[in-house]
């Protein structure tokens, strides 16, 4: 028999590689993000022109790209699980927070994808300075953690709601903020020649801290 | 309020597993749900649960596979003596009901490995030939979920069911869309899986309902309402 903890990260393992197999297979979220990213960024391009010598702009626009194209499908993690009947399967073969971190985990390898993507054509297209890679990455990586934590923990908790798409925007509105606030801070500092280091320090503290309260508020989340 | 009716099946048996519902009720709404009801069964036994459309057939299985709370009493599971707690009921209840659906982009057998690599299950690839052989699906398994008929869906949701051989098997209205074949085999798994521990069967289907030995006849008309 498997033990405790061998059992809960099988359940999120077989719920990560489905979630990736299903993604694969419909191309739900990662199409739209992807043209909406490429979409964005070439508008934008063929607007304003380069912005090398606009940082702030440059961060700012990176950020809001990223978090437009992820937010449509990070949302949808749950609610595509109530639409499509299946949640009834998932709540009997796992527990909750089993779901959930499953869940946590393909947003950010979808994060991840869309960023590989996304960020060389943003640096290309938009003429951004060369950026300091270890604190960039750092950003990234520490934002779309936070990003991943705060939409999954919001995506649960309107899955069963009437008026889902309002109450999403109604509820990451003050969650998403500070994460987009220290995000762009951080971004603009880098390629400034600052240190992004308490920006990184600030998206890791909150990822964690969301990620606690998530995962106390997981195995009550479907209670009916 | 409505004054309590017991209703009561006792089988003799093993104490490998035992439901008990002490004052179970849930409510929906004003005039919806399962009106209060007590009852013990013990493997290894067949129970089926009948009564009219509306009256919680459905629900009570719900309540005892643990996907739902109820809104009065309780439901409990025990398995070899010891009480299973709600939280942990998946491990222990095998449960096919109509609203179960299947990943539609996935295959038969994806779906199922998926559901037993969730589980945590040995040698998932064994566990899901067997339960697509007992249902009569294993030529189906490369199928995609969204080619299936009614009667296959059918069937896949009591492999799905059976794929951890639960101790305690819960079957809602299974003979759904099933042809004859698809009946026989269910009979089959029904009379294995009573023999060995308990199945509670939902339906008013006199061909399942005959298939236990014992019934629970749900014949309240609604919470809210007099009787």
């Amino acid at each position: 028999m498997p033990n405790a903890g061998s059992s809960f990260l099988a359940a999120v393992w077989a719920i990560l590689r489905k979630e990736c197999r299903s993604e694969w297979r419909t191309r739900y979220g990662l199409n739209a993000a992807v043209l909406f990213a490429v979409t964005s960024l070439t508008g934008v391009s063929f607007a304003v022109g380069r912005l090398t010598d606009r940082s702030d702009v440059l961060a700012a626009l990176l950020w809001v790209v990223l978090l437009f194209a992820a937010l449509a499908s990070l949302s949808h993690a749950f609610v595509r699980e109530v639409e499509g009947r299946t949640l009834t399967l998932l709540r009997l073969v796992a527990s909750p927070t089993e779901i959930a971190l499953g869940k946590l985990l393909f947003n950010l390898v979808f994060l991840t994808v869309l960023e590989a993507v996304t960020v060389p054509l943003f640096l290309i297209l938009m003429g951004a300075p060369g950026p300091r890679w270890g604190a960039f990455l750092a950003l990234l990586a520490s934002g779309s953690f936070a990003l991943a934590t705060s939409a999954t923990l919001v995506g649960a908790l309107i899955s069963q709601t009437r008026g889902r798409g309002a109450l999403f925007a109604g509820v990451s509105l003050p969650l998403l903020l500070p994460v987009l606030a220290a995000a762009v801070a951080g971004t603009r500092n880098q390629w400034a020649g600052g240190s992004a280091a308490v920006e990184v320090r600030m998206l890791m503290a909150y990822a964690a801290a969301t990620l606690g309260a998530s995962l106390l508020l997981y195995d009550h989340l479907w209670e009916d | 309020m409505s004054a309590l009716r017991e209703t009561s099946v006792g089988v003799v048996g093993t104490e490998a597993v035992r439901v008990t519902a002490r004052a179970l009720a849930h409510r929906y709404g004003p005039q919806r749900g399962l009106e209060p009801l007590s009852f013990e069964v013990v493997a290894p036994a067949v129970v089926a649960v009948t009564g009219p459309n509306g009256v919680g057939k459905s629900t009570l299985l719900k309540i005892v596979a643990g996907l739902l709370e109820p809104s009065r009493g309780e439901a409990t599971l025990a398995v070899g003596g010891r009480s299973v707690l709600a939280a942990e009921r998946r491990r222990c209840v095998g449960y096919a009901g109509p609203e179960l659906s299947f990943y539609p982009e996935l295959g038969v057998t994806e779906n199922l490995t998926f559901a037993a690599m969730t589980r945590g299950l040995p040698a998932p690839a064994v566990r899901v030939r067997e339960s697509l052989d007992r249902v009569g699906l294993s030529r189906h398994g490369t199928e995609r979920v969204a080619a299936l008929s009614s009667g296959m869906m059918q069937r896949l949701r009591i492999a799905f069911a059976l794929l951890h051989r639960p101790p305690l098997l819960l079957l809602d209205e299974p003979g759904n869309h099933l042809d004859d074949e698809g009946r026989v085999a269910l009979r089959a798994i029904v009379a294995e899986e009573g023999r060995a521990g308990l199945v509670l069967l939902a339906t008013n289907d006199e061909r399942e309902w005959r298939l236990a030995e014992r019934r629970i006849e749900l014949s309240g008309r609604g919470l809210g309402h007099s009787a």
